[in-house]
């Protein structure tokens, strides 16, 4: 890691007014589980680093059946988790955070942190940069070791899939983000939030690199049935390979409005209209949850080695709609 | 042979549930490991290290480094040539042993393979300066897998020995030709035992200190192996081995890893007295991956011959060890104790076994909890549930057919053991009684009918321990311990066995305070430090307790005929039993305390004739044979049709490792190893890529389990005591690593067999299964 300029402001209009024109001159430090790895891995070498957890304005979780949740983007993992209105109201969400763990990571890690993380593509972590070439030119990651890239939006030059598995469930709960930055806050759905980069310079978010992620806001979630189901490798230290956040909007047995988001599947989290389409106005059961996970891997292309994430793509969307039809609302 | 004591036939404490001494300054965090020490004018180290797997250095420019503030020195290659080498202790007839320079001279031949020191006044320093040292690299083909580097035109890793062998052995028993010709049914299968790397919690890690007044050098190292350290590093490094003290203090797990003297012990050796300064080295988890020994590495090629009826008549085997770049202490040995155990727990006598060990540009492999028996354990337990599909028989029963009975032991084996005693039925049935066997078989017909993928796979397990005769080993298979009493009564004994988490601190001063008749808060256990400790020769193998508490068991034997002399003296009998703690007088039972004696022995008044004063005994235990544990696992598991993932719903693990000291600790022990075994089997490998780079190079990427995804272990024990020692133990250290991944793998193949699957490759990964299903079990 190399040496650099430490900041801890107490207001959100100081922080983003420490922070740099440009991408890589400053970071903004939360939790830190990410970003100090990132560093002693010389990914990022920031001349200043800005931690923003003494912002108390951008901390905790508030709920109230009018307005719904919100959640500060310092509010940490383990927070989400312990919340008795979330478990109740949003289950896709705190079932997104339990996958999350150890508890180590979500007492440390915050919620701005997690949807802000850099992916864990190992090429990238390498210092290859988004789109690792080799001597030729030629795109390495599509004949490499693609076990756990991407296999839908891969069509180039990304093949790396966000690492965030608590986005899929803000999407699937229709979140928005209000962002600060210099002018004052601004607010993008959280599908609209994320982007895949198109240069190495790029980042994975629409922020800028002057503007910080304040907080989260999900409408009330009366009558929405919602799940999330992940598969992992291991139960622990571990990102899903695959992972599926479904919200139903249900009149008696059958869906009225569905959203369906994969996770862990392409460079942004992977909100999928076909898999929606296919459950409007059909009770859910082990015919129709199959179909709608057919569906919502229509159209993947997976790269030389990763064909089974397209099977626990569809696995888990199934499963996800199964869990969230019966579970409460 | 001694006499066996049976737990119940001995005191208050063997045999009891004790809880560890050790976990207090453990769990309260006020243990010392190697970090912790502090040394006045310490330095730091950082190794640069090649980032390829094969290369020649063709120049190294250290100035920025040295120009940067805080640093003291950088040392390459040229400076250390003429010490070392890093040692290999095994012994083959033919062996190539590869130069082992402490640090690179003019090539690479691994990943980071260490190639200069860079030693400051501090870590950071140490480290941001590494980065600053140029190494001018070319990069040269690299060949990382075993079985490539044996195909025709395939990159020499030495370039002297351009076939990639480093040895070759055969060995034979019995008749197995006439075996493979009488047979009626013959099995074959190529078998896999992958990579693994060792993952101890606390990496690497030295101190160490050069005294120019006295010309002596104390190192610190987690190590297992603290004497034979001392002994190998004075070579290293030229120093007269009286002048170098090696002392390991806490050590975070080994599992063999630690069973090793690396470049690093000898580099920091020769830094300290470089630099006329104490410096220390603190080896990163990355560092640990790339550079500490990995475990197995096996591609098997096995063939069993059987009789329709389920005898086996008899096993081949080519196994080809992936040994790395270079020969550690034991790298071409490791293979060769597979072999010895290939048998397993059967009868037949026919056996043929030859390995080549070949050289690939990877960390070497060597000793890794079980060290080459969980290799021939899968394999033979893998080819009996082959037989027994083939010949659509029950796997207990194959089992329980082919098995020595008890009146047969000692047995001699194929290849050339003594199995010391066994009733190999016992754990089987047992196990088989705690899962209630035919109830389950009908439940997994349930499942099936249900379209349920579960599965019941069964381990008898056998192994090789407490190394063990001192001409079957390559250092001395000894161990010692010395028993002294102070003046005031109380105890103090010294192992040679350097235990470093297996709990010794606890048993042995369980033995002690039980032969002494003395309270175990008297009795403390020293270890680890060879200016304390007379000489030994450690812990692995699961000798520790086997080896070295006969030692302290016969030490204080010893020292009780010399606390019944000084009790006649004080009691003025010539008759006197030396008792619960006291001497006393047989004919008139006046008695004196081990205090009273002990002071008396010291202050030396009188002495009984021919004694010297004081109460210390010191004993080298040479063992006649090894121990032969033995078990039974069971593992229910099933598998997700959709995913290819494995749930474990039962796990039973029976184990006999001969009378029980303290049965907490072994079931610790159990808990551990089975811990490990599924590791191998569900999670772990290490991958390295064509060009030898280490993908899995960090915890993200490398599967170990955690607590979390334990199963409940149910554990239960028989016990049939060993007589080769007079404690009646066996060891059980490796034992649920080597029992676990066959009863897995079992369970699994057990799971898909409706499908057509007869064997799957270890980590089971859920894509490799899922792979499987997809073809219909044919992969
Ligand atoms: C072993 C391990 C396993 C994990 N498993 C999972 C998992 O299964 N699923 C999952 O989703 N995550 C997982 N994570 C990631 C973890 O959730 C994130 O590291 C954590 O949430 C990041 O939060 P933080 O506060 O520590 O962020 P930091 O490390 O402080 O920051 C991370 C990045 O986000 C930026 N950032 C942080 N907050 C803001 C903000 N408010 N505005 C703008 N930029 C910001 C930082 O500049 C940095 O680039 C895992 C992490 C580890 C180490």
């Amino acid at each position: 890691m190399n040496a650099f300029e430490y900041a801890a402001p107490t207001t959100k209009e100081q922080a983003v007014g420490l922070l740099a024109d440009r991408w890589g001159d400053a970071e903004v430090l939360a939790g830190g589980t990410d970003l100090l790895s990132l560093m002693k891995d010389y990914l990022p070498t920031p001349k200043r680093v800005v931690n923003i957890k003494d912002i108390k304005e951008l901390q905790g979780i508030k709920y109230s059946s009018a307005t719904g949740l919100r959640l500060g983007a310092l509010a940490t993992i383990e927070e989400l988790l312990s919340n008795a209105a979330v478990k109740k109201e949003y289950p896709a969400l705190a079932q997104a955070a339990e996958g999350v763990s150890s508890p180590q990571i979500r007492n440390a890690g915050t919620i701005g942190g997690d949807l802000c993380q850099r992916p864990r593509c190992w090429y990238f972590r390498s210092g290859l940069g988004y789109f690792p070439k080799d001597d030729g030119g030629k795109d390495l990651i599509p004949t490499g070791q693609n076990e756990y890239h991407a296999i839908l939006g891969n069509s180039g030059p990304a093949y790396f899939v966000h690492p965030s598995s608590l986005a899929p469930a803000l999407i699937a709960l229709d979140a928005k983000a209000r962002i600060f930055g210099s002018a004052g806050w601004r607010e993008v759905r959280v599908e609209e939030f994320f982007v895949t980069p198109n240069n190495d310079g790029d980042r994975e978010t629409v922020l800028k690199s002057n503007e910080i992620l304040g907080e989260i806001i999900l409408p009330p979630a009366k009558g929405i049935r919602s799940a999330t189901y992940e598969v992992r490798q291991k139960e622990a230290l571990d990102w899903p390979l695959a992972a599926a956040a479904v919200a139903l909007k249900m009149s008696g047995n059958t869906v009225q409005s569905a959203r369906v988001v994969l996770g862990h599947v392409a460079p942004v989290p992977w909100r999928s209209q076909a898999a929606e389409q296919a459950l409007g106005g059909k009770a859910i059961d082990e015919n129709t949850a199959s179909e709608a996970g057919s569906a919502a891997v229509n159209g993947a292309r997976p790269l030389s080695k990763n064909g089974y994430k397209v099977q626990l793509a569809r696995v888990a969307a199934k499963r996800a709609l199964l869990q969230a039809a019966q579970g409460g609302a | 042979m001694a006499t066996i004591l049976t737990p119940q036939a001995t005191g208050k404490l063997v045999g009891k549930r004790v809880r560890r001494r050790e976990d207090p300054r453990l769990i309260t965090g006020t243990a010392t490991y190697v970090d912790d020490i502090q040394k006045p004018g310490m330095h730091h180290a950082c190794i640069v290290r090649s980032p390829y797997a094969a290369a020649r250095i063709k120049g190294i420019n250290a100035q920025a480094a040295l120009a940067l503030p805080g640093v003291a020195a950088v040392f390459t290659g040229k400076d250390v040539a003429a010490l070392g080498p890093v040692p290999c202790g095994a012994s083959l007839p033919g062996l190539r042993v590869p130069h082992h320079h402490i640090l690179a001279q003019d090539r690479v031949y691994f990943t980071g393979h260490p190639v200069a020191v860079v030693v400051a006044t501090d870590r950071y320093i140490a480290r941001d300066a590494a980065d600053l040292v140029e190494v001018d690299y070319e990069e040269l083909p690299a060949v990382a897998a075993p079985e490539k580097a044996l195909a025709p035109g395939a990159p020499a890793v030495h370039p002297e020995w351009p076939d990639n062998t480093a040895f070759t052995y055969h060995q034979e028993g019995g008749d197995v030709n006439k075996a493979f010709a009488e047979a009626e049914v013959i099995v074959k299968q190529r078998i896999i035992s992958q990579r693994l790397i060792p993952t101890a919690m606390e990496t690497r890690g030295v101190v160490a200190e050069w005294q120019p007044g006295d010309k002596a050098l104390t190192v610190y190292s987690s190590s297992q192996i603290p004497h034979l350290l001392r002994s190998l590093l004075a070579g290293m490094l030229g120093l007269p081995e009286n002048r170098l003290r090696v002392v390991v203090p806490e050590v975070g797990g080994g599992f063999g890893s630690k069973l090793n003297v690396y470049a690093e012990e000898a580099l920091m050796g020769f830094v300290a007295m470089k630099i006329g300064k104490p410096v220390k080295w603190i080896e990163s988890r990355r560092e640990n991956f790339l550079c500490t020994i990995h475990g197995r590495g096996h591609v098997d090629y096995y063939e069993i011959a059987a009789k329709k009826d389920g005898t086996i008549l008899g096993l081949k085997l080519k196994l080809i060890q992936d040994l790395g770049a270079y020969h550690q202490l034991l790298t071409p040995a490791i293979p060769t104790l597979s072999v010895l155990m290939m048998p397993g727990l059967y009868r037949f006598k026919n056996i043929l076994a030859d390995i080549v060990g070949v050289f690939t540009n990877c960390v070497p492999t060597d000793a890794y909890r079980g060290a080459g028996r969980p290799e021939a354990t899968h394999g033979i337990e893998r080819m009996v549930d082959m037989l027994a599909a083939e010949l659509k028989m029950d796997p207990a029963e194959i089992r329980l057919k082919n098995f020595p009975q008890p009146d047969e032991f000692p047995f001699a084996t194929a290849t050339g053991l003594s199995y010391d005693s066994g009733d190999y039925e016992a754990p089987l049935r047992r196990a088989l009684e705690l899962v209630d066997y035919p109830r389950l078989r009908q439940e997994q017909a349930e499942a099936r009918q249900q379209g349920r993928l579960m599965g019941i796979g069964l381990s008898t397990y056998g192994e090789v321990s407490a190394f063990g005769p001192s001409p079957a080993t390559p250092a001395g298979g000894w161990e010692s311990a010395t028993v002294k009493i102070d003046p005031a009564g109380k105890v103090t004994v010294l192992t040679g066995a350097s235990p470093h988490g297996q709990g010794e601190e606890t048993t042995f001063a369980q033995i002690a305070a039980d032969e002494l008749g003395v309270d175990l808060e008297d009795v403390i256990v020293l270890h680890g430090d060879t200016a304390v400790v007379q000489y030994g020769i450690g812990t692995f193998g699961s000798r520790a307790t086997a080896v070295g508490g006969p030692a302290v068991y016969y030490a204080i034997q010893k020292l009780k005929e010399k606390i019944q002399k000084f009790g006649a003296l004080l009691l003025e009998s010539a008759e006197v039993t030396f008792t619960n703690g006291n001497c006393v007088c047989n004919r008139n039972g006046k008695s004196v305390t081990l205090a009273q004696v002990a002071a008396a022995s010291y202050r030396a008044m009188k002495l009984p004739p021919g004694e010297e004063p004081g109460l210390q005994v010191t004993y080298f235990w040479e063992p006649p044979n090894f121990t032969f544990p033995f078990g039974a696992h069971i593992a229910v598991t099933e598998v997700d049709r959709e995913t290819g993932r494995v749930s474990i719903l039962r796990y039973v693990a029976v184990d006999d490792c001969g009378n029980i000291i303290n049965p907490l600790l072994v079931d610790g022990q159990v808990h551990g190893g089975v811990a490990q075994g599924m590791g191998q089997a569900l999670y772990e490998q290490a991958v390295y890529d064509n060009n030898g780079q280490l993908l899995s190079g960090e915890l993200t990427d490398y599967a170990i389990p955690k607590a979390g995804m334990m199963p409940w272990l149910e554990t239960g024990h028989t016990i049939t005591p060993s007589p080769v020692n007079p404690l009646g133990v066996k060891g059980v250290g490796e034992a649920g690593t080597i029992g676990a991944s066959p009863a897995l793998v079992n369970s699994v193949v057990d799971a898909l067999s409706p499908l057509g699957v007869r064997h799957i490759d270890m980590p089971m990964l859920p894509e490799k299964i899922w792979q499987l299903l997809q073809q219909g079990g044919q992969a």
